[in-house]
């Protein structure tokens, strides 16, 4: 049995105090693992990465990480415990340059910074090559790329990305699912929030499906795919 | 108008030197610092309090008597004050608010509040009359035809190293690049392992140092008064806002122009015996370069929010 990077039960949270979104919560990321979750919009997938994130507080429920529990740390810290977090939006820094934009992933290591940007450009050759481009330039599929680098360079355990996929066009799609599973072969589990449920679930080890704050519905993402439910529900319109 | 080129380089470099420092302010705290100009002030009046003789009256209560240190070292002094006087506005009040989540407009009415208080406090201590370092009297020389005190080109040097000393450490430090990171996007820059609370201290640190080294000069170049840096607030805003809001090297630029602008239009003939109007030609200039370019001169589009 593979231990669990990341527990989080019962969790609730939400931007407005006593206003919760998320209204309690399991999870279990293991070690190696693909996780996806999938859900209608508004679902609250989004505000679960950013509770785990610590950016916005947790009411109620608890959060660990590789066994020890880290409800309500800050962002900052949980970094050096071992996550790494793509948002949804806004997820590179676009002023500065790409190089600066990984740079910026390493303030917390102090040595090895320039074996750990070798190493992310030898992934992303196209990054190398316009290093010195201000991000915000970048196409959308480069973008993600860049935010998939910065991510990694602090050598996270877990990786939480939120829609890499969203807005690129076919080809940037199937690249950035390629870099994901490079990622995951190098050992680092990756928790998946999709839009496309059918890619995502056939993607993943596990997956599931939440609805309204809530757990609805969990299994592999075989199980899930062939659940007459959950085809009703969120896979019958694709 | 050739005659004020050499106040314009100096009200030009005093404007830039600030812009530079209140667009960072702003770009790292997304705080609009109606209270930058009392942190100018504070800067000059210090530095007045440290370096005047003690036989002087400027100041208002007798128990304040002034020091009599050296001027350099008066600076110096005030420059860190200015700094740790910046700290504790982040930690006593900024952060405070921002925890609890304030709005903008509420953030802002409490920094002109803040200005106001500031401003008259240093009314009740340094009196309403303006008043001088204690640095001899030079008399203008001509520098490759414009006329300046060789304390006047000491200054525009001084300045100008400043200038471009922070222009490298924005530019090449962790630290200032981490200042960058956090002015995009704070939230980003978080879970990317940097602690924003502590790089936006940081930043009021640094900011109010430079409005304090601003103030000096500004001292040395007219004289130091209670409310000098609510006269200069104005210009200071302008010239952010048209090198484009949230950038440095716009800032920069745009603090110059309108320093310059504002000093070469009193030479316009008509502006004879109406000194006073002298904000008016640049201010309208500005006003017409935003309606062209609303996002300022370096400014990018997705910066207007
Ligand atoms: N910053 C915010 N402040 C207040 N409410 C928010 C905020 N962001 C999201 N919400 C609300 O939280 C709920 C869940 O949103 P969330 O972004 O987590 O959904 P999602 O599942 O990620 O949806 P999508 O598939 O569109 O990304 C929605 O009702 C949304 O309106
Ligand atoms: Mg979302």
């Amino acid at each position: 049995m593979n231990k669990a990077i990341i527990e989080v039960n019962g969790l609730a949270a939400g931007y407005v105090k006593g206003l919760n979104i998320l209204q309690g919560i399991d999870l279990v990321i293991k070690e190696n693992e693909i996780i996806s979750i999938i859900g209608p919009n508004g679902a609250g997938k989004s505000t679960l990465l950013k509770a785990i994130m610590g950016l916005i507080p947790i009411s109620g429920g608890r959060l660990y990480i590789s066994g020890n529990e880290l409800t309500n740390f800050k962002s900052h810290e949980l970094i050096k415990k071992g996550i790494g977090y793509v948002p949804q939006v806004a997820n590179v820094f676009p002023s500065l340059t790409i190089e600066e934009n990984l740079e910026i992933g390493l303030w917390t290591k102090t040595k090895n910074s320039k074996e750990g940007k070798k190493e992310i450009f030898e992934m992303f050759p196209i990054l190398s090559e316009k290093k010195r481009e201000k991000a915000g330039n970048l196409s959308g599929g480069q973008r993600q790329l860049l935010a998939l680098g910065r991510a990694l360079i602090t050598k996270p355990d877990v990786l939480l990305l939120d829609e890499p996929s969203a807005g690129l066009s076919p080809i940037a799609i199937d690249e950035v699912f390629k870099s994901i599973s490079e990622i995951n072969n190098k050992g680092v589990s990756i928790l998946l929030v999709e839009q496309n449920a059918k890619r995502a679930l056939t993607f993943c080890d596990r997956g599931y499906v939440l609805d309204q704050g809530k757990n609805s519905y969990t299994g592999t993402g075989r199980d899930l795919l062939d659940d007459p439910n959950v085809i009703d529900l969120y896979l019958g319109k694709l | 108008m050739i005659e004020q080129l050499g106040n314009g380089l100096l009200l030009g470099l005093i404007v830039a030197i600030a812009s530079v420092s209140l667009s960072l302010l702003y770009g790292v705290t997304r705080i609009v610092n109606f209270a930058h100009g009392e942190i100018i002030a504070l800067g000059a009046v210090l530095t007045l309090f440290f370096s005047s003789s003690p036989e002087s009256s400027f100041l208002y209560l007798d128990r304040f008597s002034p020091l009599g240190s050296s001027f350099i070292v008066s600076s110096i002094a005030s420059i860190l004050l200015c700094g740790l006087f910046g700290a504790l506005l982040e930690l006593c009040l900024f952060r405070p608010l921002r925890k609890n989540n304030y709005g903008n407009v509420a953030v802002l009415v409490i920094t002109i509040g803040l200005s106001i208080f500031l401003r008259h406090i240093f009314l009740l201590f340094a009196s309403a009359k303006p008043a001088s370092y204690a640095l001899d009297l030079q008399k203008r020389e001509d520098y490759f035809g414009i006329q300046l005190t060789p304390r006047n080109v000491q200054v525009l040097i001084i300045g100008s190293v400043v200038m471009i000393l922070v222009g490298l450490f924005l530019t090449y430090t962790k630290t200032g690049r981490a200042m960058r990171a956090v002015r995009d996007s704070s939230e980003l820059a978080s879970v990317s392992g940097i602690n924003s609370d502590y790089i936006i201290t940081l930043t009021w640190i640094f900011s109010s140092m430079l409005a304090g080294f601003t103030g000096i000069i500004q001292g040395v170049i007219n004289n130091v008064r209670w409310n000098m840096g609510f006269l200069i607030l104005l210009l200071i805003f302008a010239g952010s806002i048209l090198g484009g809001i949230g950038t440095s090297f716009g800032a920069m630029f745009g603090g110059f122009i309108i320093g310059m602008l504002v000093q070469l239009s009193v030479g316009l003939s008509f502006m004879d015996g109406h000194t006073e109007a002298k904000n008016a030609i640049a201010l309208a200039l500005m006003i017409l370069i935003l309606l062209i370019r609303p996002q300022g001169i370096f400014g990018s589009k997705e910066r207007i929010s």
